[in-house]
């Protein structure tokens, strides 16, 4: 018992171990809720609803009516435990810390500019939502949640995200790739 | 109301797994892109064996119905995948 609780405690996990975690939770969303584990879908969810009180004749249309329709969904609700799970686990491994600038690695790429992690965090996303927004989904509710369904869409969407990804990296990075 | 709680629940589990793998941090997702660090290769494909014997499992004794399946639609997905590699290895999210 001593055991599991220092493991649950250790700062980072074998990803397998993590996986197979993931993995059952994939299970049990679609056992006990006929849902699939997701992200992106749950922005635009929340978009919709904000979209529909702001502006409501341009968000009047296909998309956001029938595709992705506005409201606090399942997956919604997902999201906001995700948070809160993301935070239990720093704070069971005592890493839980306020930052402006994420990452140590970032600083030496890009430069110690904290409004340059923002602004860049910022842009990166909209291209990452709408890259997911295009395809059906992101990484866990495409790549995962389909690919545990065996849906060929997944499969392209992994090859897709790793092709440009890798690309991305490699004029990032340039001779220190 | 259940349906709501199952979903916070398990939201929290998943937001676990994602910050034990280290896949919370951006030096994790840009390292699999530069071949460093295949952890979030790793933690993926896991969770999608580990998942997939789960619900292949349960459909084939009955248990459950699969949801909607993610739909193909070949160059969407694809154009979407490239895109979204883009962002991903440029914020590390």
């Amino acid at each position: 018992m001593k055991f599991v609780m220092d493991y649950i405690r250790k700062e980072e996990w074998s990803p397998y171990v993590a996986g197979i975690l993931l993995g059952i939770v994939g299970v049990l969303a679609v056992l006990l809720s006929n849902s699939l584990l997701g992200a992106s879908g749950a922005f635009e969810n929340i978009a919709g609803l904000i979209g529909k009180a702001v502006a409501p004749q341009t968000f009047d249309n296909m998309y956001f009516n029938f595709i992705m329709p506005p409201g606090i969904t399942w997956g919604v609700v997902l999201l906001v435990g995700v948070f809160f799970g993301g935070m239990l686990g720093a704070f069971s491994s005592g890493t839980f810390k306020w930052r402006l600038v994420s990452d140590e690695q970032w600083k030496k790429v890009f430069g110690p500019q904290v409004w340059k992690r923002w602004v860049l965090a910022f842009l990166g996303a909209i291209v990452l939502e709408y890259g997911a927004g295009i395809a059906g989904g992101c990484t866990s509710g495409l790549a995962i949640s389909g690919g545990m369904l065996l849906a060929p869409a997944a499969y392209l969407f992994i090859a897709g995200m790793f092709a440009s990804g890798i690309v991305t990296a490699l004029i990032v990075y340039r001779k220190g790739y | 109301m259940t349906n709501y709680a199952i979903a916070g629940i398990l939201g929290v589990f998943f937001g676990f797994s994602l910050n034990k793998a280290g896949l919370t941090k951006y030096n994790k997702i840009v390292g699999v892109f530069r071949f460093t660090d295949l952890a979030v290769l790793k933690f993926m494909l896991t969770a999608l064996v580990v998942s997939m014997i789960g619900l292949y499992g349960l459909r084939g004794l009955g248990l459950i119905v699969f949801p909607s399946v993610p739909s193909t639609y070949i160059v969407g997905n694809i154009i979407g995948g490239l895109i979204f590699g883009i962002g991903m290895a440029l914020t590390g999210y």
